[in-house]
């Protein structure tokens, strides 16, 4: 096979490989802080809870392919392009992060909660001290299915301008061309690995504490 | 109330302790009448300042979980901004006076602790910022017979040593007779009596009565002669 095609090709997996791991980053990141923040509030009022959580799992059910394309037609927010792509993974990225936010604070034993507070512990210190320390791995765990989900999910951003590995794939189909296909994949493959093993680094991490 | 002295709350299940208990320190607030600690009524007191100034221990310890045993029992002092070194040192003395070496168990986890030793580790933690008053709500329920005979030989001595004003809630008739210095009966939600432990023999009122027959015959008729 013609060397400079090689080159070429292998530039735009390292290229396409950064704007991948940033279309995640981002998208995690953000949906970190909105569903641990959501799943903070939640615990707090019942109806945050109630609204967030029928949100998230609305949205969670819409295909993603679909949630791309709804977000085109929408002015200001949607539209072709990067930031629609992000906006996307975010939504679909919340559910998991939320739910296990809720699920770990609301898991604290009881007995621990009212001893805390009896001790005089203010809302802030109750949630700093106690109960994001305790429901850390469970919220590790969400994060660590948004993640791994994301990477894959992110592929697709393609089809909306998005960028990253899902380009090469979706001109590898295309063109028939295989070994575009498998310089799409195969990093993205591999990325989904590394992020999992490295958040489940983190949960042992965390664990041993 | 005074210094040195126990109110024990008694009754059966659903008759009013725990609630009675929680208004003390305000994880309730009543709909009517008023609470006064030296001289103050409570209402009129921040309930985060309040809670911090009165220990309180639970039927399952309620310890963290994620924390040493010499951080349990530093808690309140933590919450009060004491100096780290102060905050140890209190700890250690503490783990000391109710029989754990601050050496071998102070960087314990709690379920590293038996049941014994983690009600230990309560009651070190409700006695660490110098309470006006200490609640206790069943809080050897949950221990075999002996460890509840050893726990309330040091709920005495402890109370002696501090001077402690204490409210402690049990269903149990003995240990009412054996920690308290006054012994409320409470039946649904209301204050049926209020004796002293020689008084409750000669109870007439339907509930301490019945609590009275779950004693032996000759346990209560020895004592009655």
């Amino acid at each position: 096979m013609d060397p400079t095609v090689i080159k070429t090709l292998l530039g735009d997996v390292a290229e396409l490989t950064g704007e991948h791991i940033v279309l995640v980053g981002v998208s995690c990141g953000l949906a970190i802080l909105i569903g641990v923040g959501l799943g903070i509030a939640g615990t707090r009022h019942t109806a945050v809870r109630r609204i967030s959580v029928t949100l998230a799992n609305v949205l969670q059910t819409v295909p993603s392919l679909a949630l791309f394309g709804f977000l085109l037609p929408i002015p200001l927010i949607g539209g072709i392009g990067r930031h629609t792509a992000i906006l996307s993974l975010v939504l679909y990225s919340l559910l998991p992060i939320l739910r296990n936010t809720i699920v770990g604070i609301v898991g604290v034993d009881p007995p621990v909660r009212e001893a805390a507070v009896a001790m005089g512990m203010t809302d802030r210190q109750l949630l700093r001290l106690v109960e994001l320390p305790l429901a850390a791995p469970a919220i590790l765990a969400g994060i660590r299915i948004a993640l791994v989900t994301n990477i894959g999910t992110a592929v697709i951003a393609a089809v909306i301008g998005g960028g990253g590995l899902g380009e090469l794939i979706f001109r590898g189909v295309a063109s028939v061309n295989t070994l575009e296909i498998l310089a799409g994949a195969i990093p993205a493959a591999v990325l989904a690995l590394v992020a999992d093993a490295g958040m489940s680094a983190l949960e042992r991490a965390i664990a041993r504490r | 109330m005074e210094r040195g002295q126990t109110l024990v709350l008694l009754g059966r299940s659903g008759s009013g302790k725990t609630t009675a208990l929680r208004l003390i320190n305000r994880l309730l607030e009543p709909t009517d009448g008023a609470i006064h600690l030296s001289g103050e009524d409570i209402r009129g007191v921040d309930a985060i300042a309040l809670r911090r100034h009165i220990g309180y221990v639970i039927q399952d310890f309620g310890l963290l979980p994620h924390w040493t045993v010499e951080q349990n029992v530093s808690l309140v002092p933590r919450l009060l901004g004491w100096p780290r070194e102060k905050q140890r040192a209190r700890a250690r003395e503490l783990l000391e006076q109710v029989g754990l070496s601050p050496e071998i168990f102070g960087q314990r986890r709690p379920h590293q602790l038996s049941g014994g030793q983690r009600q230990r580790v309560a009651v070190a933690r409700a006695l660490a910022a110098n309470p006006g008053l200490l609640l206790f709500d069943e809080p050897f329920g949950a221990l075999d017979p002996l460890t509840r005979h050893e726990m309330q030989g040091q709920f005495c001595e402890l109370r002696s040593r501090y001077d402690l004003a204490s409210v402690f809630v049990t269903h149990d008739l003995l240990e009412a007779l054996a920690l308290g210095t006054r012994i409320a009966v409470l039946h649904s939600g209301k204050l049926e009596a209020m004796l002293s432990p020689d008084e409750f023999f000669d109870a007439t009122t339907p509930v301490a009565r019945a609590f009275l027959e779950t004693l032996p015959v000759e346990f209560s008729s020895g004592r009655r002669r």
